[in-house]
């Protein structure tokens, strides 16, 4: 049954996009996807175009897809093997989320990061002391990486 | 709706009994520096214990006990009675009234459901509501009363049991709670079209209930609030029940009791012991900070007769505190790499170096192959152990002359010595588990007795109650080193504790080699040795108890590193 919804999200996918993301499968597996995030306008990531890989489980969609960066990227809530610290890929989850919200969520974590509850914790202190100083560091990391 | 009674044991005493603790506490904190008095209190109480009284008359063990009654007469003690209870907590040192119960996830879910019972008329919604409110709030009264009095409308419709105009999706025909029947339905989960039963909440997000079940199914044992798929829409108990199709709620409340135990570790506990379900809670916390004070430690008793120390979780470890019981773990997991196993399995014969398995508790050894007689401890004839004192518990310091020492010499003496008592300690622990299996064949030995000679079922019972004794005279022997271990060598109170340890290991490994007896005949003959042999153990058990308490009291036992 996994395989039936995975495939009506990729074709809602090609009907609607979602605004600056896009995804779809690596190859012939279903269940294994790429997807890719336009770094927001209004943050230091914007011109950077972010690769992420996603593993769907088999007893999708009642447990959450696997999402990781594959870009590196400088944030409080990603960190170096490109793991994302989201509420709604863990214990928040429901059935009731689609790829195409989680990929949108994960956008505004890119405008407004969440340092409260950092995975980098380094990063996080960064962010609340000195913003000028992080906001230079993710330009000049999404320069290095995502461009 | 079943009783409190049903689910919980009252270990509370009665007043009388209450009396009586109070009286042997004032006498017990008062200053005895001989332990011989002390043996001789602790000799009255057990006399008086009527584990001992059975209707035997022709049995010369009984007499011997009376005998001591009649001496002791003239001790206020007697007088009074001291209940089973009040000896046992005695005897593993901790304080006599410890008040707890012991209860099942279950038993606290009833209660609980009876609290809610009884709140009803101050919240006048209905009680499955006030459940997941109770639930919301990890079962804390207090703080729910208080968010309920602070903002009662918006505290049901933040946690979803009131539905507010803006969530609910337009969808005429779905707007009610419960369950559908519908030709054709599009789940938007499974992305399934068929005809199907649905379910949906107030709000209007219909699923088909096969995608409902697999979501209720994955969340149960989570033990969290369980909402509508798409909102924060609570599903109630009926509800879960109604989706499910039979009473899955149950397992979710049990759940969320479990939580409940867990953030309550100060009040509650589970029984360590593997596979038990029992949960102790604790009534008065306050008391423990006296206990830690006294040295005395918290043992506690589940239904299934597991016991272990409310304070630390560990096994009973009287004479150790907690203190002394964390130290030396801590310590015996450090060293043990090099130490461990290679200590404890097999020796080889001191005589004709055949290697040899220890396979009873008992530490006197016959050797199969060339039936020499030596201590499985010290590796020395067996001889002079059965009649002088037995030695084996003194660790001799050969260094006693030298008075300078460079520090590594320093070093290697300490781990000497550790290897020592992590020894001693090891080789009784290995033989307590020995003699628990001892104790698995009793019961075959005690159905072969009635079986061959015609005892009956209380008569047979001396055998697993020398068990239990042995048993327990094994583990506060073992836990004996570790306070050794820690205490100033040189205090004389050391030196006492130390002889009392002599005295009781000496009556542990009598009992032990008398369990080892295998002809049933032979077994009932020496009923009277087993009365006296365990009433030994159980004697010397609780002089050392009190005199290691003793030694944690005046700080000669202190843990270090």
């Amino acid at each position: 049954m996994s395989s039936k919804r995975i495939t009506k999200e990729l074709s809602d996918m090609g009907r609607d996009p979602p605004t600056s993301c896009s995804a779809g499968p690596v190859g012939d597996d279903l269940y294994h996807w790429q997807a890719s995030i336009m770094g927001p306008p209004d943050s230091p990531y914007a011109g950077g175009v972010f690769f992420l890989s996603i593993h769907f489980p088999t007893d999708y969609p009642f447990k959450p897809p696997k999402i990781s960066f594959t870009t590196k990227i400088y944030h409080p809530n990603i960190n170096a093997n490109g793991n994302i610290c989201l509420d709604i890929l863990k214990d928040q989850w429901s059935p009731a989320l689609t790829l195409s919200k989680v990929l949108l969520s994960i956008c505004s974590l890119l405008t407004d990061a969440n340092p409260d509850d950092p995975l980098v914790p380094e990063i996080a202190h960064i962010y609340k002391t000195d913003r000028p100083k992080y906001e230079a560091t993710a330009r000049e990391w999404t320069k290095k990486y995502a461009v | 709706m079943a009783s409190d009674e049903e689910y919980s044991l009252q270990f509370d005493e009665d007043e009388s009994d209450e009396e009586v603790t109070a009286l042997y506490e004032s006498r017990n904190t008062s200053e005895f520096t001989l332990p011989d008095l002390i043996c001789h209190k602790h000799a009255t109480i057990i006399s008086q214990e009527s584990e001992f009284d059975i209707d035997d008359d022709e049995d010369d063990a009984i007499h011997e006990y009376e005998d001591e009654d009649d001496e002791d007469d003239n001790d206020d003690l007697l007088a009074l009675p001291i209940t089973m209870s009040t000896k046992k907590a005695l005897s593993e040192g901790s304080v006599p009234n410890l008040k707890y119960e012991c209860l099942t996830t279950q038993g606290i879910y009833e209660r609980m459901l009876k609290r809610i019972h009884h709140l009803q008329p101050l919240f006048s919604i209905p009680p499955d509501d006030i459940l997941i409110l109770m639930q919301h709030y990890d079962w804390n009264e207090e703080r729910l009363l208080e968010k309920w009095t602070e903002k009662m409308d918006d505290l049901l419709e933040e946690i979803g049991l009131n539905v507010t105009s803006k969530k609910i999706v337009d969808n005429t025909n779905s707007n009610t709670r419960g369950l559908k029947y519908r030709k054709d339905f599009s789940c938007f989960i499974c992305c399934d079209d068929k005809t199907t039963e649905t379910f949906s909440l107030e709000c209007g997000h219909e699923y088909c209930l096969d995608c409902y079940r697999h979501y209720i199914e994955d969340k149960l044992h989570e033990g969290n609030i369980i909402t509508c798929m798409d909102c924060s829409l609570v599903l109630k108990n009926l509800d879960i029940d109604q989706i499910m199709g039979h009473a899955s709620s149950n397992i979710l409340m049990r759940s969320s009791i479990k939580s409940f135990v867990q953030k309550h570790h100060r009040n509650y506990k589970w029984c360590p012991y593997a596979d038990c379900k029992f949960i102790i809670h604790l009534k008065d916390t306050s008391s423990l900070g006296e206990y830690t004070r006294l040295h005395y430690s918290p043992f506690v008793k589940c239904n299934e007769s597991h016991r272990f120390c409310f304070h630390c979780g560990f096994e009973v470890h009287a004479p150790a505190d907690c203190n002394v019981t964390n130290a030396w773990i801590k310590k015996a997991r450090k060293e043990s790499d090099n130490l461990n196993w290679v200590l404890t399995h097999t020796k080889e014969c001191p005589k004709c170096s055949v290697n040899i398995e220890k396979n009873g508790g008992c530490n006197h050894m016959v050797c199969g192959n060339c039936k020499y007689e030596f201590c499985w401890i010290c590796e020395s004839a067996w001889a002079p152990h059965g009649k002088s004192f037995y030695q084996c518990t003194m660790y001799n310091n050969d260094d006693n002359g030298k008075t300078k020492t460079t520090s590594t010499e320093d070093a290697a003496r300490r781990l000497k010595r550790f290897t020592f008592y992590y020894r001693m300690f090891n080789e009784h622990e290995v033989s307590a588990k020995l003699d628990w299996k001892l104790g698995q064949t009793v019961g075959i030995k005690v159905k072969a007795l009635q079986e061959k000679i015609g005892v009956s079922w209380i008569e047979g019972q001396f055998l697993s109650e020398s068990i239990q004794t042995l048993v327990e005279g094994r583990t506060s022997l073992k836990w004996s080193f570790a306070v050794a271990y820690y205490s100033d060598p040189s205090h004389n109170l050391t030196k006492i504790f130390l002889d009392n340890q002599i005295l009781l290991a000496k009556a542990v490994e009598e009992l032990s080699e008398l369990l080892l007896t295998k002809q049933p005949e032979a077994i009932m003959k020496k009923k009277p040795d087993f009365y006296n042999k365990a009433g030994f153990v159980e004697n010397r058990r609780l002089a050392l108890m009190e005199c290691g308490r003793d030694l944690l009291c005046k700080g000669i036992c202190k843990p270090t590193d």
